[in-house]
């Protein structure tokens, strides 16, 4: 009777719970939501390490594991988009001719997914607001085009980045 | 009684499907992927009086049906003592993705109690070397009686995540086949892994359980229980249970989680857990740990009568890992690992265990590990191992 009685409330609970729905109006961040929920069990996956194909494929089983949602899934799979496949990419995302806004390259990259710069960002990665200061702009601009070459398990994505942004990104990020 | 278990099945799972959303075809042409991972370990334990290299490969199958239907499984392929080929299989399910936020598992899955089974267990994702004190399930050969040795089981789960302002809430159900006396199986069947070795030492105390009882008389009353997971039920009471955390992510994740399964044919006799976890992540360490209590159900003699009563057990484990690389950049990818694990009450012991660990990349590290048990009642252990772990 003790069992019948909790079994029913089970059954409540899991049809309630089957019947709602929650949707976010916010648009969500790619690199943010890596940021937020690979590192709470392992380390992050480089992203070319699976074809974007693959990684299709690998998001579902990880949606059920992370407890992510389905538009939290397509987010992160747009952003991998972005990273893995840079001469898509490029056509994907116009490219910058103008005046190149660095705070503009830091969204189109989601680099705040993961680092801080000015205090707003995440903690996947070291903040961004010292690097070139403490490591220098050669140790800044290498890590960019090359994520691994100091650390083997850096999870950075090597990212579809044109040096003219880069540049930007490195005056932006330079002591004043 | 079945029939109405089934009923209410049913009954759950039609008022999900009643409100799906409509089915459509993956884009995709690529629907399956093979990964996985596996591990290599060199071991020297001194109570087991092992000294020697093993080496396991655990292959994961994914295959998208559609956009809303997923199917994973899990084995465990490794080489006994005896150089035979062991083959388990960890987990075989499909996902039915009803809507944004909530997903339906059926078939053999990892148990949403804790966070160790369910995320931390594979080898190259655990900082250690071994499985926490408290959990024996997963090949784990310790002097440790594990809590709730349970890593997977045969039934249906339904998963909800809700974003509550800057929080994430995740809710967790499940109801399987459950476990079984261990009294009702074969005699004379010969108990041969670490994981069933596990599962019978559990309520197969050697010391007095109360204080004021006497021992003989526990030691007799308490059934042993088995956990491994069947395609089979001895009674028609279906194990549930479920976990609810409490995530602000990225750094913090709390949960806590029940489990209640009958174990005795008449379907009288149940073990309760519950089970709190706690997960901080920073960037330069990470901390996790789980306490678990367990209750029992035997029958016991009480003025010539036999009667229900319950025994306790409550054991936990902290583990910290801290990146060392971070702050000396000469270590590079180098973690420290320390753990410390306790049971209480039954089989009392307990465990510090120390390690570092070497990332050659993001999922593929080199471990050294020491740990030391002291056990209450019974011989202390050493070990000291090295694995390399991959994931793929």
């Amino acid at each position: 009777m003790k069992n019948q009685s909790i079994i029913n409330i089970f059954v409540l609970f899991a049809s309630l719970f089957a019947s709602l729905h929650v949707h976010s109006s916010e648009p969500l961040s790619g690199a943010e939501l890596i940021n937020n929920n690979c590192a709470r069990c392992h380390n992050s996956r480089p992203i070319q390490e699976f074809s974007m194909s693959e990684w299709k494929v690998i998001m579902p089983h990880m949606r059920e594991k992370a407890h992510l949602t389905g538009t939290e899934v397509q987010a992160i799979l747009n952003f991998m988009e972005i990273a893995a496949t840079p001469a898509k990419a490029v056509k994907v995302i116009e490219p910058v001719t103008i005046a190149v806004d660095p705070r503009e390259v830091l969204t189109r990259y989601g680099c705040q997914g993961c680092h801080q710069v000015q205090g707003a960002g995440g903690t996947l990665g070291p903040s961004l607001d010292n690097v070139i200061s403490d490591r220098g702009k050669a140790f800044f601009l290498r890590k960019v085009k090359e994520p691994q070459f100091n650390n083997a398990s850096s999870a950075m994505p090597q990212m579809p980045i044109t040096d003219e942004e880069l540049e930007v990104l490195a005056e932006f990020l330079s002591p004043k | 009684m079945r029939i109405i278990n089934t009923i209410r099945l049913v009954t759950m799972l039609s008022a999900g499907l009643a409100i799906q959303q409509p089915l459509h075809a993956a884009e995709s042409s690529d629907r399956f992927v093979f990964v996985g991972y596996g591990d290599v370990k060199y071991e020297s334990a001194d109570v087991a009086g092992t000294d020697a290299f093993s080496a396991r490969f655990v292959p994961i199958f994914l295959f998208s049906l559609n956009d809303k239907m997923h199917v994973e499984a899990e084995l465990e392929v490794g080489l006994n003592e005896d150089g035979e080929t062991e083959t388990e299989l960890e987990y075989a399910d499909i996902h039915y993705f009803l809507n944004d936020n909530t997903t339906i598992t059926a078939g053999k899955f990892l148990l949403p109690f804790g966070q160790f089974s369910a995320n931390w267990h594979p080898s190259w994702i655990n900082r250690s070397i071994w499985t926490p004190g408290i959990y024996g399930a997963h090949g784990s050969s310790q002097a440790m009686d594990p809590m709730l040795p349970i890593l997977s089981d045969v039934g249906v789960a339904a998963q909800q995540v809700y974003q509550v302002g800057s929080a994430k809430v995740f809710f967790d159900v499940f109801m399987t086949n459950g476990p079984r006396s261990e009294a009702e199986h074969d005699e004379e069947e010969v108990v041969e892994d670490d994981h069933d070795i596990a599962f019978a030492r559990l309520f197969s105390p050697t010391t007095t359980l109360d204080p004021d009882v006497d021992e003989d008389e526990h030691g007799e009353a308490f059934p042993e229980v088995e956990f491994e997971a069947t395609s089979s039920d001895n009674n028609s009471n279906k194990a549930f249970g479920g976990r609810i955390a409490v995530a602000f992510l990225p750094s913090i994740e709390i949960g806590t989680s029940y489990y209640q399964g009958a174990y005795d044919e008449g379907g009288q006799l149940d073990i309760r857990a519950n089970g709190i976890d706690i997960n901080l992540i920073s960037t330069h360490a990470i901390l996790r740990g789980e306490y678990i209590r367990t209750e029992t159900d035997a029958f016991v003699e009480r003025d010539h009568e036999d009667v229900i009563d319950s025994f306790s057990r409550n054991g936990w484990f902290l583990q910290g890992t801290f990146f060392v690389g971070h702050l000396f950049e000469e270590l590079g990818s180098t973690e420290i690992v320390i753990e410390h694990a306790q049971t209480k009450k039954v089989e009392e012991a307990e465990r510090w265990m120390v390690g570092i660990n070497y990332w050659l990349d993001p999922r593929s590290v080199i471990k050294v590990g020491y740990e030391d048990t002291d056990v209450a009642d019974g011989p202390d252990d050493k070990r000291f191992a090295v694995q390399f772990s991959y994931g793929f």
